[in-house]
């Protein structure tokens, strides 16, 4: 099993400025590129103070990518984009490049998941997706509001119709 | 909790750049208007608590959960592929 520190771009050095250590208690240590780092001005949603994360693959061409907390070590999510799960989901590219003032070229979207103990229940979350500017890597967790976007999306189910933006 | 009573069309200021408008009031229900800068989010209370609750419960316990669902995932999507 890859563990995180493995995942991340090694080797390190210590003396490189360019490198951010993370020591993490739960996830193990590793260290990040600085031009890696995703800014959330505003937290996510009930976080208001976990402002940096990076994004790590799990494993080369897996679709689990791990969102790490670089303020709060211990803090991790794990995130995918939403098309190899949901096929109909309609990611709100337009909405995000306003919020964030960017082209929708510019837009990076993936959401997260949720995956209780047992993980064929695990769910996505499709009303508050994670959007990046992939250009400036300012972010933030949006938050659609119409009631079409479920928070908690089962992906491993004979699934009903996925909820479409129109 | 400050308590301010306002007629329909009468605003409240909160700190240099949000109003607040009361907009119409009938039967047990209000409508407000709200003028922000983009960067100030404004949700109903419910959509809040139900995004942070889900946030929560997807927070990472450990190392090897992530792991485990990644395995699901592979054996359900090469089941889906036949």
């Amino acid at each position: 099993m890859a563990s995180v520190a493995e995942a991340a771009v090694t080797p390190v050095r210590r003396d490189d400025p360019e490198m951010i250590e993370v020591r993490s208690r739960r996830f193990g240590d590793f260290a990040v590129p600085g031009d890696r780092v995703l800014h959330f001005p505003q937290g996510l949603i009930g976080f208001p103070r976990v402002r940096r994360f990076v994004i790590l693959d799990h494993r080369p061409g897996s679709p689990f990518k791990w969102m790490l907390c670089l303020d709060q070590p211990d803090v991790a999510f794990a995130v995918v984009e939403p098309m190899d799960f949901v096929p109909d989901y309609r990611a709100p590219i337009a909405l995000a490049a306003r919020t964030l003032g960017t082209d929708p070229a510019d837009i990076g979207l993936f959401v997260i998941v949720t995956i209780p103990s047992d993980p064929t229940a695990m769910t996505v979350n499709l009303m508050a997706p994670v959007v990046v500017d992939i250009r400036t890597r300012i972010s933030r967790q949006l938050v659609l509001e119409d009631g079409r976007f479920d928070p908690s999306y089962r992906v491993c189910a004979s699934p009903p119709a996925a909820p479409v933006e129109s | 909790m400050l308590v301010l009573t306002r007629k329909v069309g009468e605003r409240i200021r909160i700190g240099d750049d949000v109003t607040l408008q009361v907009l119409e009031v009938r039967g047990g229900q209000v409508r407000l208007g709200l003028a922000a800068p983009a960067d100030v989010r404004i949700f109903r209370e419910e959509i809040f608590l139900a995004i942070e609750g889900q946030n929560q419960e997807a927070q990472l316990p450990d190392h090897g959960r992530l792991a485990d669902a990644a395995r699901v995932w592979e054996a359900y999507a090469d089941g889906k592929r036949g």
